[in-house]
């Protein structure tokens, strides 16, 4: 847990998908609020289930929603 | 906050209350008796458990019908990592004080002493496990 090096595209997603709620999201996934709030936020990276639950709630590949960064490309634009 | 935060924050705070029987026998350690007499501890331990137990049903009663949903959703992944994460170090510190507590049986101690040595280790493993647990919560929360 902590800061991650794994970023993602959830929050742009949930606004392209009519807002989708966070709520609504963990409902769809199987897991609480809150594990979507620290996954959103880079806190908690998901096991590979979930993200590809994520993935398929937005009908987008696995690579379209979760980033590896590395550590030396941390902070680059 | 999630309602198994919630639940923590509950069991941690209302265990916290254990603190007042641990400090008493320790009074009663220290002044070699309690001026109140032998069986105050008796009542005491008693009194306590029975306000942990109607605090915990209470309370999880009270958070449960305030935000059913949340009661209902069974525990994710997140919540399962942090659980586990928890429990070795209060595992580490139920294991040392255990040994201790079998080390106190060559120190002459009675078999009143050696028991709330063990309780007295099992309170402080339970606390740091729900102390654990909200500092994960709080840390990816």
């Amino acid at each position: 847990m902590g800061d991650t090096h794994i970023t993602n595209a959830i929050r742009r997603l949930r606004f392209e998908h009519c807002e989708m709620t966070q709520q609504a999201l963990a409902e769809r996934i199987g897991v609480t609020r809150q594990t979507v709030n620290a996954i959103e936020q880079g806190k908690y990276s998901p096991s590979l289930e979930a993200a590809f639950r994520i993935a398929a709630v937005f009908g987008q590949p696995l690579d379209a929603v979760f980033q590896y960064q590395p550590e030396a490309d941390r902070g680059k634009p | 906050m999630s309602f198994r935060e919630k639940s923590d924050w509950l069991s941690f705070s209302s265990l916290c209350l254990l603190a007042i029987y641990f400090f008493e026998i320790g009074r009663g350690l220290v002044n070699g008796s309690h001026p109140r007499g032998p069986y105050y501890f008796f009542a005491l331990f008693w009194v306590l458990i029975g306000a942990l137990v109607v605090i915990q049903v209470v309370t999880h009663t009270m958070l449960a019908r305030r935000s059913p949903q949340d009661a209902k959703t069974p525990v994710d992944e997140r919540e399962r990592l942090i659980h586990q994460r928890a429990t070795p170090p209060a595992y580490f510190v139920l294991l040392v004080g255990a040994f201790m507590t079998i080390g106190t049986m060559h120190m002459g101690f009675s078999v009143w002493e050696f028991a709330h040595c063990i309780l007295f280790v099992i309170w402080i493993a339970e606390l740091l496990r729900y102390g654990m647990r909200l500092f994960y919560y709080h840390r990816a929360g």
